[in-house]
């Protein structure tokens, strides 16, 4: 197995000349500086050699210090739960870098990013359109610089319009969205077909911008951000809240109490519970078996007024702050938690029981939406979309974080690679869950539930946090700063990679099944999409255009 | 596939009724509920850290002219997270089980207090007095 050692000593042999700085500030999270012409050769290198997995890219706007860009590119070593951070610094006056997107077919959606917000010039990149801006927002504004004003509103350019792909010789288009009529949330697919076939897709999301790595950036404290990464996501919001504050306390040296660890696992998996029996309610309602879905929430219920007892809210608990939790479990409502989760054990094991055999589910799901483990792992997926495709990865046993080093986690993989093999996941997943709610109940010590926090975290400080969502892995990267703020905030929700594999998921399908093919990746648009702010404008072959609706 | 529908039709079955009739019968939420704020003005002394901590700013706190501090509670962007509770030195501050907040008026939401502050000798920012009967003795207390 490899340490973070060696991982340097591989990397200075080939490229001695080229690092310019290498850093391990929190055990086992490497920060190499090399220089911008040797992003290419190294990543190709690591690929070849190595090959970690892609994580995420963010730049961060430091022309206030040295008059530089800085592209941080994070990698992960799963089974040597060790995290490498490439970084180049660029000039301000040229902030010109390489696309890697043609080596890592992932990193596509994540520099189209770094492009969009920040203004990093790509070169060679094989879908420069804009992504994450709206359509009507002005050339060369980039919102996360840090000379731009969190509450500025720039003046609308509707000529700067996104253009879609041109549809392929032959076929018709059907567009799906900009409202998602099945998830209730707004993205745009827009479909080529030939006949029944569907022969290939175009893209528009990041509809529902609401700036919040800005405004953490620019208006809050430590603190404070814990509430508002809670609010990244309505059903995995503790998942992001511990994400946060793991990441902030990672960076800080702050210890955390053991119990506090072992209250934020419990929520986590209680979390997980209810999301991946929402997803199951969800995902039978969108093939029309509408009686799973009332049976799996019927199910869910429970989970959720508990959560209300413990944390006075059935979702957004409002649990985390740096350095712990608010509210300690009470050792008079153990008894009444494994009540209530062996109650949901049982149920859910009646239905997968009832479900397991049922044909006409089969005929929807199985070699449906397929997803090669190859694909599965170029586009870097993540979460039982991965796991379905056989990629054994998950952060809570990759990249222990709250008290999961000391629980015994048994990863759920399936190799079938169709819809049929991520439902298998996510229901192992649950059954796993309680036991792991178990677990944690029989051993948690007893303590503080809040470490000691020291007056202020000092700047410029970095480390990264990788949290297991019920959808995949949430991936925070902090950087501190002054005033008692995080200079930058970068998030990447688990639908951010998962979504990029929709194209390939839906190629050669037919129209029917789309709808449950991109449910089976169980997408959440407004983790995606947490950056700037957006007016809503879209559509191809249009009957209003935003000025006529207005006038209406 | 015939015997897993009858497996389905057995867990509904199973299942009863499970529906509340809420809101025809209310519905009490369990202890520690974090619902609408209340503030205790005889408590108050004005410090601000309430509005120091809240994660979505509804706390507005104004100083009006002749030592008066205004501080208003904004319920529309209030998001019950309790840390004013937390954070409150003298316990004014409290989350009640209220939970029906829609209304017709958005000033039904704000809730507002104003306190009587002395006035520092030296950097002539606002404080509350230390004793009730000293704060009486204050010219301008009874405006």
């Amino acid at each position: 197995m490899l340490t973070s050692k060696e991982i340097i000593e591989t990397l200075k042999a080939k490229f001695d000349r080229q690092i310019l700085k290498v850093q391990e500030p929190v055990s086992n999270q490497v920060f190499v500086r090399i220089v911008p012409d040797a992003l290419i050769p190294v990543i190709s290198f690591l690929n070849q050699t190595l090959s970690p997995r892609f994580l995420i890219n963010a730049a961060t706007d430091m022309v206030r210090d040295d008059g530089k860009y800085v592209v941080s590119y994070i990698f992960s070593f799963d089974s040597e739960k060790i995290f490498l951070c490439l970084q180049v610094a660029l000039d301000a006056a040229e902030p010109n870098i390489d696309s890697i997107t043609p080596i890592i077919a992932g990193a596509n959606w994540s520099e189209r990013e770094t492009r969009d917000l920040v203004g990093i010039n790509l070169r060679g990149h094989p879908d420069p359109r804009r992504l994450v801006l709206a359509d009507d927002w002005p050339e060369k504004v980039y919102p996360l610089r840090k000379d731009f004003p969190y509450d500025y509103k720039p003046p609308s350019e509707p000529q700067n319009k996104v253009p879609l792909k041109k549809p392929p010789e032959g076929t018709k288009v059907i567009p799906i969205g900009p409202f998602y009529p099945v998830l209730e949330e707004p993205a745009y697919f827009k479909l080529f077909v030939d006949g029944e076939t569907i022969v290939d897709c175009d893209y528009r999301g990041f509809y529902c911008h609401r700036g919040i790595e800005k405004i953490a950036e620019s208006k809050l404290t430590y603190n404070q951000i814990c509430f508002l990464a809670e609010r990244i996501c309505g059903i995995c919001g503790f998942i992001h809240s511990t994400c946060y504050c793991e990441a902030v306390e990672r960076a800080a040296g702050i210890e955390v109490p053991l119990r506090a660890r072992y209250i934020r696992t419990i929520m986590l998996e209680l979390e997980r519970i209810h999301s991946h029996l929402l997803w199951l309610g969800i995902a039978t309602h969108i093939i029309g078996f509408d009686t799973l879905l009332m049976q799996s929430w019927r199910i869910r219920e429970p989970v959720m007024w508990l959560c209300e007892k413990i944390s006075g809210n059935r979702k957004t608990y409002g649990m985390n702050l740096i350095g712990g939790v608010r509210r300690d479990i009470p050792s008079s409502i153990y008894d009444e938690i494994i009540q209530v989760i062996e109650k949901i054990e049982r149920e859910t094991k009646e239905v997968i029981d009832a479900v397991i055999g049922d044909t006409s589910l089969h005929a929807r799901l199985k070699n449906v939406g397929i997803l090669t483990e190859e694909v599965a792992r170029n586009i870097c997926t993540v979460g039982p979309t991965a796991r379905g495709s056989g990629v054994r990865i998950d952060s809570r046993v990759d990249h222990p974080y709250a008290a999961y080093d000391r629980i015994d986690v048994q990863v759920a993989v399936e190799p079938g690679c169709d819809i049929w093999a991520r439902t298998l996941v996510r229901l192992k997943e649950t059954i796993e869950s309680v036991k792991i709610v178990k677990q944690c109940l029989l051993e948690m010590p007893d303590g503080p539930i809040m470490g000691e926090v020291m007056e202020e975290i000092p700047a410029g400080r970095e480390a990264i946090c990788c949290v297991e969502a019920p959808r995949g892995e949430a991936v925070h990267y902090v950087q501190t700063g002054d005033d008692n703020r995080p200079y930058r905030w970068k998030v990447r929700a688990p639908s951010y990679p998962n979504l990029q594999s929709v194209p390939y998921l839906i190629k050669g399908q037919r129209i029917a099944d789309v709808p449950i093919i991109i449910g089976s990746l169980d997408p959440c648009y407004s983790c995606t999409e947490r950056m700037a702010v957006v007016d809503v404008k879209m559509g191809t072959e249009r009957i209003y255009t935003k000025e006529e609706m207005l006038k209406r | 596939m015939f015997v897993s529908k009858l497996k389905q039709a057995l867990i509904c079955l199973k299942a009863g009724r499970v529906t509340l009739a809420y809101p025809y019968k209310p519905t009490a939420p369990p202890e520690g509920f974090r619902g609408k704020l209340k503030v205790d003005i005889d408590k108050c002394i004005g410090c601000a850290g309430c509005a120091n901590v809240c994660p979505s700013c509804a706390i507005e706190v104004t100083d009006l002219d002749e030592g008066w501090r205004r501080i208003q509670f904004h319920l529309t962007r209030c998001i019950s997270c309790g840390r004013c509770e937390e954070v409150c030195p003298e316990k004014a501050v409290k989350l009640t089980d209220q939970f029906e907040l829609s209304t017709n008026t958005k000033e039904d939401l704000t809730v507002a207090i104003e306190i009587y502050m002395d006035t520092c000798q030296r950097c002539a920012r606002c404080f509350k007095p230390q004793h009730p009967l000293d704060k009486m003795m204050i010219t301008g207390f009874r405006k």
